[in-house]
């Protein structure tokens, strides 16, 4: 809003800017002084036509200098006019010398090409200056206007706000339609109640400090983006933003703490075309009255505060849900980390092991040890890094469970306890994929009868980073009730670099019908293949087992089974008897590999430390048994050797006695009466 | 059968020789393991099955490494085993890395060790580049020289060892007057060559031979393997063995080289796989019909299908 005068003939000067209230309109008294200049050369600069109403009575005359014209009025003029003096469109390129006008308290200079601020020093009486619309660049000359309360700067080139030290009483400050990019040199204004610096090159509002009576600032039409200081401003009611480059509330968040603010507009904002907009402005500045030049209804801040409540509920619950997915990530690489440490250690355990096996006479040949690139300085970096990271969050787990509509992702051993938990049976039933990461295969082995009593409709596993090597450990998803899809990620399980791992997979869970295997769907040729390169597996494990070998291995199978079942709390019969059919089921479809079975490691090698006791008693029974043969083979030995010789002896002994018929028959009678 | 060298033997000596105690002890043991589901159909019967099944040798199936590696027998049973369970996988054509063929010994044995598997690719491999791809035949003869004769192997290392760094064993143990001369010769820098010499080598293994309580190839076909070349290196002589036809029927585990890959149970086999494949087929088409209330076509009940399955029609599949 441009500051218009409106000079009246009559008596008292009227500054029409709207924002001024009535109690300040500035009068000023017709003053009949009317100073003399000694002899000076007038000179006339320009003899064009006056265009202003005032213009007709005023003489300006060429002057000893030359730049400079002089000027001069007609007595009456200055009687009449005695304190004010309006040169408006003169065509002026320079200020006059203006003499014996020492009273003059407005001064118009409007619309002329002025280039300095000059020659007014004298004017010390001067309250009203107007230079509205001329070609100054620098504010200058002005220091012994120590009355002036209104300049009217507007439309011309200044660059900076400077030089208005002495002007303590200034209460208009107009510096609109200039090239000013800062605002500076006003802290001492404590009574401008009007700054308009409207149409500058602001980029920024600040420095604001001191004016403590300003009650409108005009900043529109600049390229403002963020506004600070205006909270020390305390009368400050209007603010006019519009037309700037503002697009978030917390740049211009000091307004909020601005308890004079009444009216503010920020159309032509950024911030204007947010969605936002109103209800974050009215509810952060509750003390406003009006909004771009809006009264605000008792509604519309009622919906304000309703909203943002709305937005500040929302931008909560993002801020949780980024935590969360902060925290979820950070598990995963702990998870991750401890994975590959233990990897790590296994390995070298194992490579220790082959080479303390491998003695140097065995081969003759060189074997370069295993190159094991463990290095405790490389996980100690590793570890250094992550921890402090990790230092952000206060509770980091060891596993992750998440449950996410119909998969179930479980990371690091410690998830698989979660199964034990009390799973709806709504959710439980939702879950179709289950996907295993950071877990050893063969812990994954041992909840496997779990996740099939719990997660029934789960169709879909998955298997990253679980070190399934063996094509055996396959045969451990055979108990599993139904599998369409089976993933198994290359990173961490070595079985994929075989190149038969998928015909057996299909071979030994044939019963299932798998769809897809890797995202790759199942082909008949597929299914073919693999029952030509393992039929005879099949056949051989279940016709060529001698019978109680097939039960006692089925019946393992079994017993494991049962004992899970009685282990479970909580069960309810109908899924007893679902086991029952279950295996009834599986036997019935598969006798010929349900014998491939997959014992882990750990279990094995249990079973043949639990078998290495009856070994050894049975070792020795044998030998007692052996021991006993071989005697007894050589008693009959002895004897077939010794009967001959024994024979005739008891032979002969016989026909001794029998040769004396009458004293046999004597012996015998005394032996049976020595009988009795 | 009463041959006297049988009886002319002491009776512990017969027995360890044709290791009649080592089945005892693991039929009792066996036995003792499963008692409850043993005794339910009498312990006779349990005794004929499992020397039935010594006799057949299936009684190596599914069994620990220690039981599987304690007689000639079992090894061998086990060879021939893993020929038959897996012959289709050679017929196939795939080459399979060591680790894989390991991974199929350990179907048939889960704790079978990995040392073994690594020394039989050494073979064929020439202990170069471990990870390269073997085929089944290969790897097969390979194998069965190293697990069958494995301590004789071991002894023969030892030897080569020796030999190479130019100690003679035999100056210790074999007093003919023939060995004194070779052993001056030998002292006589041979080591810049490669390998041994041959003779030399061949002696020092027919000592072993004798000596040795395990098994042995046969000392003549050792001979016939070393006499077409004047040296050798270890690993050129244990592929000489392997691929000798010779030791491999002195064995009796496997059928010649070029009869890998048929066998009598070829046939069965076929029929037993189309039947297979039609039943999974029906199963299949049923499943498909309930989901979609499609008909497959008419093919699943041809007969030409059955004919169409066998082996040699079939496309080898692209490995995934």
């Amino acid at each position: 809003m441009d500051c218009q005068t409106e000079v009246n003939c009559g008596l008292h000067l009227v500054i029409q800017t709207s924002s001024l209230p009535e109690k300040n309109k500035v009068e000023f008294k017709l003053n009949k002084d009317t100073p003399s200049f000694p002899g000076r050369l007038l000179q006339h600069d320009l003899e064009r036509n006056y265009s202003s109403r005032q213009g007709d009575h005023i003489n300006l005359v060429s002057s000893s200098m030359p730049s400079f014209p002089i000027l001069q009025r007609s007595s009456e003029e200055k009687i009449l006019y005695s304190d004010r003096l309006t040169l408006e469109r003169q065509k002026l390129t320079v200020c006059p010398i203006i003499d014996g006008e020492e009273h003059l308290r407005l001064l118009n200079f409007q619309h002329n090409f002025i280039t300095r601020i000059q020659n007014i020093s004298n004017l010390q009486r001067l309250i009203f200056l107007d230079l509205y619309d001329n070609q100054i660049e620098e504010i200058s000359g002005l220091s012994t206007l120590r009355s002036l309360r209104v300049l009217l700067l507007g439309k011309n080139r200044i660059k900076k706000i400077s030089n208005l030290e002495n002007l303590k009483s200034l209460d208009v400050l107009d510096l609109h339609g200039n090239q000013i990019t800062k605002i500076e040199n006003v802290n001492h204004l404590c009574d401008l109640r009007v700054l308009n610096l409207a149409r500058n090159l602001l980029s920024h509002v600040d420095n604001l400090n001191g004016l403590d009576s300003l009650t409108e600032l005009n900043l529109r039409h600049n390229q403002i983006t963020f506004v600070r200081d205006v909270d020390n401003l305390p009368c400050l009611q209007r603010l006019f933003l519009s037309f700037n480059n503002i697009s978030s509330f917390d740049n211009v968040s000091c307004l909020a703490d601005s308890t004079s603010l009444s009216d503010i507009t920020f159309d032509g904002n950024p911030i204007a075309q947010e969605s936002w907009y109103k209800h974050t402005i009215l509810q952060n500045m509750m003390q406003l009255r009006q909004l771009d030049m809006k009264r605000i209804t008792e509604e519309e801040r009622r919906m304000a505060s309703i909203l943002a409540k709305k937005e500040e509920e929302k931008k909560r619950e993002n801020q949780k849900q980024s935590l969360l997915k902060e925290k979820k990530r950070l598990t995963i690489n702990n998870v991750a980390r401890k994975w590959d440490l233990q990897q790590r250690v296994a390995n070298i355990v194992t490579a220790q092991d082959r080479k303390d096996s491998d003695s140097p006479s065995q081969d003759p040949c060189q074997i370069d040890g295993s190159h094991i690139s463990a290095s405790p300085e490389e996980t100690g970096s590793l570890d250094s890094g992550l921890t402090s990271a990790l230092q952000g969050l206060s509770v980091i787990d060891s596993h992750l469970v998440e449950l996410d509509g119909d998969t179930l992702s479980l990371y690091g051993s410690g998830a698989l306890e979660s199964l034990d938990r009390n799973w709806s049976a709504q959710t439980a039933g939702m879950v179709t994929t289950v996907s295993f990461t950071f877990i050893e295969f063969d812990e994954i082995v041992q909840v496997l009868p779990k996740l099939k009593i719990k997660f029934p409709n789960s169709l879909h596993l998955k298997f990253r980073e679980t070190n399934l090597v063996m094509l055996q450990q396959f045969n451990a998803l055979a108990q599993l009730r139904r599998i369409d899809q089976l993933t198994i990620d290359p990173q961490g399980n070595p079985v994929v670099n075989f190149t038969l791992w998928k015909y057996y997979v299909l071979f030994r869970l044939s019963h299932f019908s798998m769809q897809k295997i890797n995202g790759t769907e199942v082909t008949q040729n597929d299914m073919i293949m693999a029952e030509r390169l393992f039929g005879i597996l099949a056949h051989v494990a279940s016709s060529e087992l001698p019978q109680y070998r097939l039960i006692s291995i089925l019946g393992d199978a079994r017993k494991k089974q049962f004992r899970y079942l009685l282990e479970t709390k909580g069960k309810k019969p109908g899924i007893v008897n679902e086991e029952n059919n279950d295996s009834k089921r599986l036997i019935g479809e598969n006798t010929n590999r349900a014998t491939l079975n997959y014992t882990t490691r750990d279990f094995y090698n249990e079973r043949l430390e639990e078998i290495k006791e009856k070994k050894k008693f049975c070792k020795m029974y044998i030998e007692d048994l052996v021991k006993e043969a071989t005697e007894i083979n050589m008693k009959n030995e002895a004897l077939q050797k010794l009967w001959p010789q024994m024979f005739i002896e008891l032979v002969r002994d016989a026909v001794i006695e029998i040769r004396n018929k009458n004293s046999y028959m004597k012996l015998c009678l005394q032996q049976i009466t020595d009988q009795k | 059968m009463l041959s006297p060298e049988r009886l002319a033997l002491p009776d512990y000596e017969y027995l360890a020789q044709r290791h009649v105690l080592t089945y005892m002890e693991d039929a009792v043991c066996q036995l003792l393991e499963n008692k409850e589901d043993i005794s339910q159909y009498g312990i006779a019967r349990f005794f004929t099955e499992y020397f039935n099944s010594v006799c057949q040798g299936t009684h190596i199936l599914f069994r620990e490494f220690s039981f599987i590696q304690a007689t000639p027998h079992n090894r061998a049973s086990f060879l021939r085993a893993f020929w038959r369970c897996f012959r289709t996988v050679g017929k196939n054509g795939d080459l399979l890395t060591m680790k894989e063929y390991h991974c199929l010994l350990q179907l048939l044995c889960p704790d079978f060790p990995l040392e073994l598997t690594q020394k039989a690719a050494r073979i064929v491999l020439m202990d170069d580049a471990m990870d390269c791809l073997m085929s089944f035949s290969d790897f097969l003869f390979a194998f069965q020289i190293q697990f069958y004769y494995s301590e004789f192997l071991d002894s023969v290392a030892a030897i080569y060892q020796d030999l190479l760094s130019g100690k003679n064993p035999n100056t210790v143990i074999v007093p003919t007057s023939s060995s004194g001369q070779h052993r001056q010769r030998q002292v006589l820098g041979e080591a810049s060559m490669e390998g041994v010499e041959a003779s030399l080598f061949y002696q020092c293994l027919e000592n072993l031979c004798d000596r040795h309580k395990y098994s042995c190839p046969p000392p003549a076909l050792v001979k016939e393997v070393l006499s077409n070349v004047q040296r050798l290196t270890f690993y050129g002589f244990l592929v000489a063995l392997s691929k000798h036809h010779g030791i491999n029927q002195a064995l009796g585990a496997l059928p010649d080289k070029g009869d890998l890959m048929h066998g009598p149970s070829l046939d069965e086999e076929l029929e037993r796989l189309v039947v297979r494949s039609r039943l999974h087929r029906t199963f299949a088409a049923h499943r498909a019909k309930e989901k979609q209330g499609l008909w497959l076509s008419e093919e699943e009940t041809s007969p030409e299908a059955l004919e169409r399955v066998p082996s040699a029609s079939v496309p080898h599949s692209t490995p995934y």
